[in-house]
């Protein structure tokens, strides 16, 4: 203990010559006192004192700059947040309500004014519940029957045109580049490229493949596929099958030359054979049906 | 300097940094043998002075400077072999210079030097701190914020485990 003593003395610097003499006589703190001597002979590495200054000077001079960003830093930080939840909100908000039907599916459904509409089969209609009150549109691929309330302006917006109407009846058929509007009531105007057609109740507007094609008196009160229906006057076959595809679950297959035959008539949605009986039997041609697929052909005894 | 005053003065500051900006270096690189690594703590340190600058008198900045890279040091884990280099002569053994002693010494100083990197970095700085920077108990205490005693048991325990690994002369 007394050497330990003298030890820590010697290391405080403040140990007298006969303590130094009496560690030296111990081997084991004579290794200390060598130790302690070798090392106080030991350095560092350099330090730069003046490149280290400049260092700290400089990020000195920088802080007040980053003090200064910090605060905005934080409002844009915040900013960012409302503005993500804004653009989140508005881009909820300008996503429409989607209603669609499948195939062989009819759905009737009230817009937010009480409007009526009839979506007829393998059709989709899009519109903004939010806005409206103050912008009564929407969009239809598809067909769609409307019985539209009295109001604002009411606009059906199709791949090939628009049909814009007050409050009446009608019926709007949007099918690959067929356009289809039926007027039951009051008053239908149809814009299509420049063209602004008005179509009074009992009218009827085609526009295919970019002409106007027909405008001709119709005297049904309603779509007839409203009834579970569907009527055609001097149609393509094809038109015809591609309707009962839309009805039906089935696949068709028939020979292309039987295609532009013309059909008059109507077929139930309700009954696949009796459907196939009434467009088959005019035309003079057979079918069979297997599960889902149709195959028509001409008759052969005839 | 008035015992007072603060250090937010460039010039008062800048005395600051010559008086212990070197031995706050040198006190770090004694923990962790990491030249670039006691760079970038010395700067942290001043810098953390000059903002607090109204807070500390000049008579406590040491203080403040130690506690802050003790502290500083603790969070950071990196640590590099200590590599000490034999830089100051000893007149006192220029008599004795035989290549056969040259030879023993230079592997002394080696395994001396390997011994010390080795010990656990509480020792090392205050035996170092002892030892190279001449620092009394007393300071050593005051640096490292812990008492005398502690100083000493950290001491002998340095002193015998370098012992131990280089053996006795």
């Amino acid at each position: 203990m007394e050497k330990d003593y003298a030890l820590h003395n010697y290391l405080n610097g403040i140990a007298t010559q006969e303590e130094i003499e009496q560690l030296k006589a111990d081997p084991e703190y004579a290794s200390y006192i060598k130790i302690a001597k070798t090392t106080q002979g030991f350095d560092t590495p350099n330090f730069d004192e003046e490149a280290t200054f400049n260092a700290i000077s400089e990020k000195l001079k920088q802080k007040p700059k980053v003090k200064k960003l910090n605060p905005w830093a934080t409002v844009l930080k915040i900013a960012a947040v409302f503005a993500v939840l804004f653009a989140g909100y508005l881009y909820i908000d300008s996503l429409g309500t989607t209603i669609s039907t499948s195939v062989a599916e009819k759905q009737n459904f009230s817009l937010p004014d009480r409007s009526e509409v009839a979506l007829n089969a393998n059709s989709t209609i899009e519109y903004n519940k939010n806005k409206w009150d103050n912008n009564r549109e929407l969009e239809l691929d598809g067909e769609a029957y409307f019985k539209v309330t009295k109001g604002n302006t009411f606009t059906v917006q199709t791949k090939n045109g628009a049909v814009t109407v007050l409050g009446t009846q009608f019926n709007v058929f949007a099918r690959d580049k067929k356009l289809q509007v039926n007027c039951y009531e009051g008053l239908v105007s149809v814009a299509f490229n420049d063209t602004l057609i008005k179509l009074s109740a009992g009218k009827n507007l085609q526009i295919k493949n970019g002409n106007i094609v027909t405008e001709h008196q119709s005297i049904a009160e309603a779509p007839s596929w409203i009834n579970n229906e569907s009527s055609f006057e001097n149609a393509t076959l094809e038109t015809v099958l591609n309707e009962l595809k839309r009805q039906y679950t089935i696949t068709i297959d028939a020979s292309e030359d039987l295609k532009n035959k013309r059909f008059s008539g109507s077929f139930t949605h309700n009954d696949l054979d009796l459907a196939l009986q009434l467009i088959c039997d005019p035309l003079n041609l057979t079918y069979t049906i297997e599960k889902d697929q149709v195959t028509i052909y001409a008759t052969k005894n005839k | 300097m008035d015992k007072n005053t603060t250090i937010c003065n460039e010039n008062t500051f800048n005395k600051v940094y010559k008086e212990h900006g070197k031995a706050i270096w040198r006190f770090i690189y004694f923990k962790c043998g990491n030249e670039a690594q006691a760079e970038d703590l010395v700067q942290d340190a001043f810098i953390k002075l000059w903002k607090n600058c109204a807070k500390v008198p000049v008579d406590k900045a040491k203080s403040f400077l130690y506690t802050i890279t003790n502290n500083a040091f603790l969070n950071e884990v990196a640590h590099k072999k200590v590599v000490l280099k034999h830089a100051k002569h000893q007149p006192d053994k220029v008599e004795h210079q035989s290549p056969q002693f040259l030879l023993e010494e230079k592997q002394y100083h080696e395994k001396l030097q390997n011994a010390i990197a080795n010990l656990t970095e509480a020792q090392r700085t205050a035996f170092l701190l002892n030892r190279i920077e001449g620092k009394k108990y007393k300071e050593i205490a005051e640096a490292l914020d812990i008492s005398v005693k502690a100083v000493e048991k950290r001491m002998s325990l340095a002193l015998k485990s370098l012992r131990e690994e280089i053996g006795d002369i």
